[in-house]
């Protein structure tokens, strides 16, 4: 134990050293070049390799993945597009895009909606309280999905009626004189979804609520006071001047949410594994890779994954470039 | 927590700023106001109470009554708490193995990718070469790609290598994951620090590389320190990469230790809670000693000037 | 050993075969099977050291060791135990590695099968006719591949038990069923008594679904028998057959029949199977029956573990019919050897002795000897006795099947068709179809 620990240790600096070194080394060859030429080769030295780094484990196996899906279950043998009609057949995966689409459609936006609307209304408080407030709503960005998890089972737990219920809502459910309800298992509606939908939020409205109420306090106090002069009122005043002044970081949260909950895994994986028609794409990738151990399937679900985010990528980097113009 | 930073911009400051967003402005709330935020706080607050009082309480009341119940008969169940669960956690359950192992994932696996990236957003800021703007466009979309891509080659590749459920198969993938946000985060930050710093060092006749250790590399701590934050994090709280590239066993990380007490493992609330709270401790204390930088980067990532 | 192994044992069993089929070139087999010492002629082995490793429990470890070291000593053999945690998937690595330990305890068979290549046959180690009359009939049979003896049980443990909280039931002078049809009648007999029958609950975490899969497989085990039973294993009997279907409409006759356990049909899959028993020991019990493996004990409450003989009673799932096929479902830690010696096989004869577990029996540890001829006197706890009652009266042994099919099904989609159909959302044949669908071809 103590080994493992100490030589956790000794292999980060071991490893900046070697970095450093092969850096040093890196920059000495290319130093040791003539003087035109050291300054052509030097910047590739430079990023080859963080380059290596990304190609290795981004780049080819992308390639490859998508080679793989259209093998079968041990990629040794090409099955052409059968494992993505497979798929798109399967009335479970149907049913799991479908959540999917479920969670891209709610979580995103209500991220926004209610960041910005705790963020507005903690603004309002004294700086101490308001620090204090952030903090506490920030806080469940910084542990993991399975440490959420242990902490919402308290909330959904179910025991048969007559029983001691230990899970929060059903507690309070209960005490109203009503039958205990197995909410994870409730997928009328979807209500298990949402139910997980909210373990998400309550991680992710922090990362939102400090994003959007910076960017509110960013706005210039000149078009405020403009717009009061005006006679705008404050409802006026958030809808017309501060919020078109903040879209871009609105936007901005709403990408990075929206891709977040695209690949959504652990959340769902550790509370429902999928059952009682929770799943969605990430643990299906997941129980593809493992539990049926089917390299096609698998692959072909990343697959179909990058496709969906391929629109974003395109609109990173317009508005990347934009950036880069506006500079 | 997700995968990828927002896109970063940059972070010039803004000629005048305050608090906007309505009447009055900090200080002055109404009573509504307040009582809104106590509440949302004390709804923020209460799933996790649960799990912090369960973690002290013997298992059979854990099963019997609910966790508030302590508030309710004080007298009754706070004689009965105990830290037995911290103890059983860590030794029986294998806890305490567990987040060793987590250290030893996630340290090597946040700072070696960090210089790594300095050195590539160095050159994207400050040297001119052909290619620089493509290549970099390929860094910006490299970071919408889900890194599921890599799971089924990269194990494929570890199998062939032996390299599956060792750490260095972690600290690799960790590396290359991380990769392109650092250099993203590092270079919009490089781009705004003066330019005139470094032609005078030019002048001086610095290389890049004393350029890049004695003058940027400092420079640059609040953008390190933000993605440090963040991949550290990251990686601690990694269920997924742990389990496709390690998989439970002797180098299981915490994520994966508390997820087995989660379901089948033998044991029942007072463990999962008490392994929960240990897997928790170290993020929160580096997020809340660090929250300053964590939170500077995400601003500083994502406002727009 | 809890139902932890369970899912050790699927998640390893994956691994395995992930592991497998990367490196499916590189299987150098230890092609001994000769029997050049059949008898272990020679009594001294000159002070060899024999590795064993095991994921036991380390009382079963402590027991074991204590009995058989002194043994291996005397012919000259020094016995190193140690206690691997998830054995199933580093015994692939090691033996990949060409590291392997000289002698290995597997808790899935299914394991040895994939690795027989390079496990030693015992064919001509032991004297298989005689093992065949000492352990539970078809014990020898879940590591037998290829009609070759791979490895022998160890340390057993069993499920499709059925507990029961002793002071209610004695007060009021229930009866052992001794048939299916029994247990139906005293199900309804509990019910007009005023008492929730069945207490079930399948919740555990990712791996919620594998109780329902013990309670069907017991079924099928007693209506089909153990070869129907282990063709369903192989998939010849498919699970949309009659037999199959005969053991889940029982299974929701016993279970889901309206006032048969707590909160009805839809909370046995949101019920934890840890605490899903505990309501057996209110006051007012909340149910008088629970079927599970022999580790459930370890979460029943502290109070009722204090004293287990006076509060818990236990028996077998009965037979089909009165003093037919009667056979018994459950799992155990199978000894192989991975490095071939001399030495090695004269410890496995020791490992095959019948009087092993003479102590392990009674240090207070879990241990329940495979062998049928073991005496029952030497079990210190009253309910190891009774769990051992139903072991050696037992026609045969199958092991559990969902550790015994296909990843893809056994912890896939077994586990997740039994939820949705526990659960209420789909019928019992598209839940048998399903699986039957997800079979993997080839």
């Amino acid at each position: 134990m103590l080994f493992k620990g100490f030589s956790a240790i000794l292999t980060v600096l071991a490893g900046i050293g070697v970095a450093l070194v092969l850096y040093w080394i890196l920059n000495k060859i290319v130093e040791f070049l003539p003087g035109k030429w050291e300054d052509r080769i030097k910047p590739y030295a430079y990023i080859a390799p963080a380059f290596l780094a990304i190609t290795l484990y981004l780049i080819y196996p992308a390639i490859r993945t998508v080679f793989l899906s259209f093998k079968n279950d041990d990629s040794t043998k090409f099955v052409g597009t059968k494992n993505y009609t497979d798929l798109l057949k399967s009335h479970d995966f149907q049913q799991t895009l479908y959540n999917t689409l479920l969670w891209i459609l709610i979580v995103p936006a209500a991220t926004i909606v209610l960041g910005l609307a705790v963020g507005i209304l903690a603004d309002h408080l004294r700086p101490g309280s308001e620090k204090a407030s952030k903090t506490i709503i920030f806080l469940p960005m910084a542990i993991s999905a399975v440490g959420a998890a242990t902490v919402w089972r308290f909330v959904y737990a179910y025991s048969p009626p007559g029983q001691p219920q230990i899970g929060l809502l059903n507690a309070i459910w209960t005490a109203f004189g009503r039958q205990p309800i197995p909410w994870l298992a409730t997928s009328t509606l979807h209500f298990n979804s949402i139910l997980l939908m909210v373990m998400m939020l309550w991680m992710q409205i922090g990362f939102s609520m400090v994003l959007l109420s910076a960017a509110i306090k960013g706005v210039p106090t000149e078009t405020l006071e403009a717009a009061r002069i005006d006679g705008a009122n404050e409802r006026q005043i958030f809808g017309r001047v501060i919020l078109p002044q903040i879209k871009g970081t609105i936007v901005t949260v709403f990408v990075t949410v929206t891709i977040g909950v695209m690949k959504i895994f652990d959340i769902v994986y550790v509370m429902t594994n999928g059952n009682f028609n929770t799943n969605v794409i990430g643990v299906d990738f997941f129980n593809q890779l493992f539990t049926n151990i089917n390299n096609g399937a698998a692959a072909s679900i990343v697959v179909m994954l990058t496709v969906a985010v391929i629109p974003i990528m395109i609109y990173q980097v317009r508005h990347f470039r934009a950036e880069e113009a506006a500079r | 927590m997700t995968a990828t930073l927002a896109p970063p911009t940059d972070v010039r400051p803004k000629k005048k700023r305050r608090g906007a967003g309505g009447e009055g402005g900090a200080g002055r709330a109404s009573w509504p106001v307040k009582i809104s935020v106590l509440l949302i706080c004390f709804l923020w607050i209460v799933p996790a109470l649960g799990v912090i009082v369960t973690s002290f309480r013997t298992v059979d009341d854990s099963n019997s009554s609910g966790w508030w119940e302590v508030f309710l008969h004080p007298f009754k169940y706070i004689p009965q708490l105990t830290t037995a669960n911290y103890t059983d956690a860590i030794h029986q359950a294998g806890i305490g193995t567990a987040l060793i192992n987590s250290l030893a994932i996630a340290l090597p696996a946040t700072f070696i990718p960090i210089l790594i990236a300095a050195f590539a957003a160095y050159a994207f800021t400050f040297m001119r070469f052909p290619g620089r703007d493509t290549l970099f466009i390929l860094i910006v979309s490299m970071l919408v790609i889900p890194n599921y891509v890599a799971f089924v080659p990269i194990l494929q590749l570890y199998s062939q290598l032996h390299l599956a459920g060792t750490f260095p198969a972690a600290w690799l993938a960790h590396i290359g994951f991380g990769m392109s946000l650092a250099i993203f985060i590092l270079r919009n930050y490089m781009s705004t620090l003066p330019k005139e710093v470094i032609e005078s060092a030019k002048i001086d006749g610095a290389s890049h590389f004393t350029t890049f250790w004695r003058l940027i590399l400092p420079m640059s701590t609040p953008a390190l320190a933000a993605f440090a934050i963040f991949q550290f994090l990251w990686t601690w709280n990694d269920l997924l990469v742990a389990l496709v590239f390690i998989g439970p066993g002797e180098n299981q990380p915490v994520t994966i230790a508390v997820n087995n007490l989660l379901g089948q493992q033998g044991t029942g609330w007072e463990l999962v809670t008490a392994g929960g709270i240990l897997s928790m401790i170290i993020p929160v204390i580096v997020f809340l000693s660090m929250q300053r930088f964590f939170v500077r980067g995400l601003t500083a990532g994502s406002v727009k000037g | 050993m809890r139902g932890s192994r369970r899912f050790k044992v699927a998640a390893a069993a994956g691994t395995v075969a992930l592991l497998l089929a990367a490196c499916s070139s590189s299987s150098t087999g230890t092609s001994t099977g000769g029997g050049s010492s059949t008898s272990g002629g020679s009594s001294n082995f000159g002070g060899a050291t024999i590795n064993v490793w095991s994921s036991m429990d380390q009382p079963i470890i402590d027991g074991l060791s204590a009995k058989l070291d002194p043994e291996a000593k005397a012919l000259g053999i020094n016995v190193k135990w140690t206690k691997v945690d998830n054995i199933n998937q580093i015994i692939a690595t090691k033996v990949q590695a060409n590291a392997a330990p000289d002698i290995a305890m597997v808790p899935q068979p299914g394991v040895i099968q994939q690795l027989k290549a390079h496990v030693t046959p015992l064919d001509n180690v032991l004297d298989v006719a005689a093992l065949k009359q000492s352990y539970i009939p078809g014990v020898l049979d879940t590591s037998t591949f290829d009609g070759k003896l791979y490895g022998i049980l160890v340390s057993a443990n069993l499920k499709g038990l059925i507990f029961y909280p002793k002071k209610i039931w004695d007060a009021k002078g229930y009866t052992v069923p001794t048939t299916i049809d029994e247990l139906n009648t005293l199900t309804d007999k509990i019910k007009s008594d005023g008492i929730t029958p069945w207490c079930a609950g399948i919740e555990s975490g990712t791996g919620t679904g594998w109780p329902a899969t013990d309670w069907l497989e017991n079924l099928v085990m007693r209506y089909g028998g153990i070869q129907t039973y282990n063709d369903w294993i192989s998939h010849k009997v498919k699970f949309d057959s009659p037999i199959v279907t005969q053991a889940g409409n029982e299974m929701a006759k016993l279970l889901f029949t309206s006032g048969n356990v707590p909160g009805g049909r839809t909370a046995i899959a949101s019920t934890s199977f840890q605490t899903a028993g505990t309501p057996m020991f209110q006051p007012k019990p909340g149910c008088l029956l629970y079927q599970q493996g022999s580790f459930i004990t370890a979460f029943f409450p502290k109070d009722i573990q204090a004293d287990l003989p006076s509060n818990v009673g236990v028996f077998g799932m009965p037979p089909a019919t009165a003093g037919g096929d009667n056979p018994v479902e459950g799992g155990g830690d199978t000894a192989a050897i991975f490095k071939d010696s001399p030495a090695a096989r004269a410890v496995m004869k020791l490992l095959a002795a019948t009087d092993l577990g003479s102590i392990a029996a009674g240090n207070g540890s879990s241990f329940l000897s495979p062998h049928k001829d073991f005496p029952l006197t030497d079990y210190k706890s009253v309910l190891t006795q009774q769990y051992a009652k139903v072991a050696y009266a037992a026609t045969a042994f199958g092991f559990d099947a969902s550790d015994a099919m296909p990843g893809t099904v056994g912890s896939g989609s077994f586990w997740k068709q039994m939820t949705t159909w526990v659960s209420g959302s789909e019928d019992l044949s598209s839940a048998l179809k399903a699986i039957d669908g997800s079979w993997p071809s080839g």
